[in-house]
């Protein structure tokens, strides 16, 4: 099953054969949903246009000119097969400048089943393509009005990483506990792997490889916990990956493999005005051949953000972030790197800061505009990763500000 | 009923009467949240933590094995507001960001979100295993009404 839905997935064509599917399925089903909705079948969506500026940064693009390459579009539909069984899908377009390629996406495509139910306990698995469900926003990072800002952090959810992160096909997990003593306990557990495009590699590696760039595995495991009746909510995750890189014909790469582990822990707080969030992480980014035969390199990197939300008025709030993130934490400034790299790669290129400001005003239960802007510092979350451009982004501070409307059903 | 009243007992029962008259004006029993759900549910008494589980989407099915349909109005309804503070205690905000989060990543559903308060009725009384709530009880008829227990 796994095999002839990643031949499906392949086909962008599959995006137009759902949206066309969903609509006439929907429509079949709920033509008379103003009168009584049909619970089987859900039928959601959005659209978000935005503009965006990043200057002294090919963040967006390379003439840093202001851009409409802020669009989400998407689309999906679930369906209850019987008690114990639940399909699922939703397909995206995504248009954010150079932060990913732009395209339409099958986000997931997944049979749920109930294994186990009662009063207390709740066990589903699914299968298919799943979207990761391990950190705060990792299930949420495309959905506009359900992430903290446009751009949500880049410390822990680099765009360039995005379409390696934000799922995969293959299996997940989720165990839910809750009582009046021990509160809420969510365990998720996901092993999949994801299908890399050219064009998705390009946002990694570069446009100098030829080579073919492949997801070996990527085992995913959190737990979350929100004490009774708290306002609190705290949260662990882990992540081990391995990925290969096979080179091509007269390619500036060797044949290499990567290693990619990442741990997190979080806390949330949700108040009637304030609202906090922390996440913080260690990554260890394990780097075999690649550059050139015999070459290694084995970094531990660290990073964190804290945010805090005030709701001003009862439609408008006002939310401000740091965020802190360096590849090696024997070289935080990067100097090592400047050096290591014969001055090539500036130290700026070692670490990523950002500071955001952002309100957001809701005009109804389904329409909001999103207004930001970021004080960034540093190259390190800026692709491709693996081949730094010190020419484009040839300055340590830059800035990106952004407007978004959003709608959604 | 007049302040000019001769005896001190009667001033002191005049002002009792009036803050009890207060009291119960301002009650949230007097214009409290009725939780109502279709017959097929078979339950009567809920505690607090039971129905936020409910409307968290955690638990999905009546006592008797029947699937819980959940039926609300939109996040900025005032009667959506309202059973969101008071009967669940939780702010709307938290139990959008539960649903969206359900629903735009795959794994869940969110509830059912309807124009008003009696097209909720109506989906309630017609929807095997419903679950919604009502403001104003007297109209309403043919449904299970579920009282809250903390």
């Amino acid at each position: 099953m796994l095999m002839s839905l990643k031949l499906m997935i392949r086909s962008s064509k599959l995006f137009f054969y759902f949206v066309s599917s969903v609509c006439s399925v929907y429509f079949a089903f709920n033509a008379n949903a103003a009168k009584i909705p049909d619970e089987s079948l859900q039928v959601h969506g959005f659209v978000a246009q935005g503009v965006i500026d990043a200057n002294n940064s090919n963040f967006i693009n390379a003439d840093e000119s202001v851009s409409l390459e802020l669009t989400e579009i998407g689309l999906n539909a679930s369906y209850q097969l019987n008690d114990d069984f639940r399909i699922a899908g939703q397909v995206v377009y995504l248009n954010g400048g150079n932060r990913y390629h732009a395209g339409p996406r099958l986000d997931y495509l997944l049979l749920e089943w109930d294994a186990f139910h009662n009063e207390s306990w709740q066990a589903s698995f699914y299968f298919g393509r799943v979207k990761n469900n391990h950190w705060l926003y990792s299930s949420t990072r495309d959905i506009p009005f359900a992430r903290p800002s446009i751009i949500i952090p880049q410390v822990v959810y680099f765009d360039g990483f995005r379409d390696i992160a934000v799922g995969g096909d293959g299996a997940a997990v989720k165990l839910s506990y809750s009582d009046d003593s021990l509160g809420e306990i969510d365990f998720n557990f996901s092993r999949g792997k994801s299908t890399i495009s050219n064009k998705q590699a390009d946002v990694i590696l570069g446009d100098l490889s030829t080579g073919e760039f492949g997801h070996d595995l990527d085992l995913q495991a959190s737990v979350y916990w929100r004490p009774a009746n708290s306002q609190w909510r705290f949260g662990f995750s882990a992540l081990d990956s391995t990925f290969n890189y096979d080179s091509g014909n007269l390619d500036n790469y060797s044949d290499g493999s990567f290693t990619f582990q990442f741990y997190t822990a979080n806390a949330l707080y949700e108040g009637e005005f304030w609202e906090f969030t922390g996440e913080l992480f260690q990554e260890r980014f394990i780097t075999k051949d690649f550059y050139f035969s015999t070459f290694k390199r084995d970094e531990v990197g660290q990073g964190y953000y804290l945010q805090a939300r005030y709701k001003l008025q009862k439609d408008l709030s006002i939310m401000a972030r740091h965020e802190r993130f360096y590849n090696n934490k024997e070289d935080k400034n990067g100097s090592k790197l400047e050096q290591n790299t014969g001055g090539l790669v500036p130290a700026y290129f070692g670490f990523h800061n950002d500071t955001v400001i952002g309100l957001s005003y809701d005009f109804s239960s389904d329409f909001r505009v999103n207004a930001e802007y970021h004080w960034m510092q540093g190259a390190a979350r800026l692709s491709p990763i693996v081949q730094p451009d010190p020419v484009a982004n040839g300055s340590k501070n830059w800035q990106v500000w952004a407007i978004q409307l959003m709608y959604w059903f | 009923m007049s302040f000019y009243v001769k005896n001190k007992d009667e001033v002191i029962k005049t002002i009792f009467i009036r803050i009890a008259f207060v009291i119960l004006l301002f009650s949230p029993q007097v214009e409290a949240i009725n939780i109502i759900s279709n017959i097929t549910a078979d339950t009567a008494l809920l505690s607090t933590t039971q129905l936020r589980r409910i409307y968290s989407m955690r638990q999905a099915h009546w006592k008797n094995g029947t699937p819980i349909v959940v039926f609300v109005l939109a996040s900025k309804d005032p009667l959506h507001q309202k059973f969101c503070k008071e009967q669940l205690r939780l702010f709307p905000y938290q139990l959008d960001r539960i649903w969206h989060k359900l629903t735009f990543s795959g794994y869940g559903v969110a509830p059912i979100q309807v124009a008003n308060e009696s097209e909720l009725i109506k989906a309630v009384k017609s929807t095997k295993g419903a679950i919604g709530y009502v403001e104003n009880l007297l109209e309403v008829k043919d449904v299970n009404v579920i009282k809250i227990n903390d």
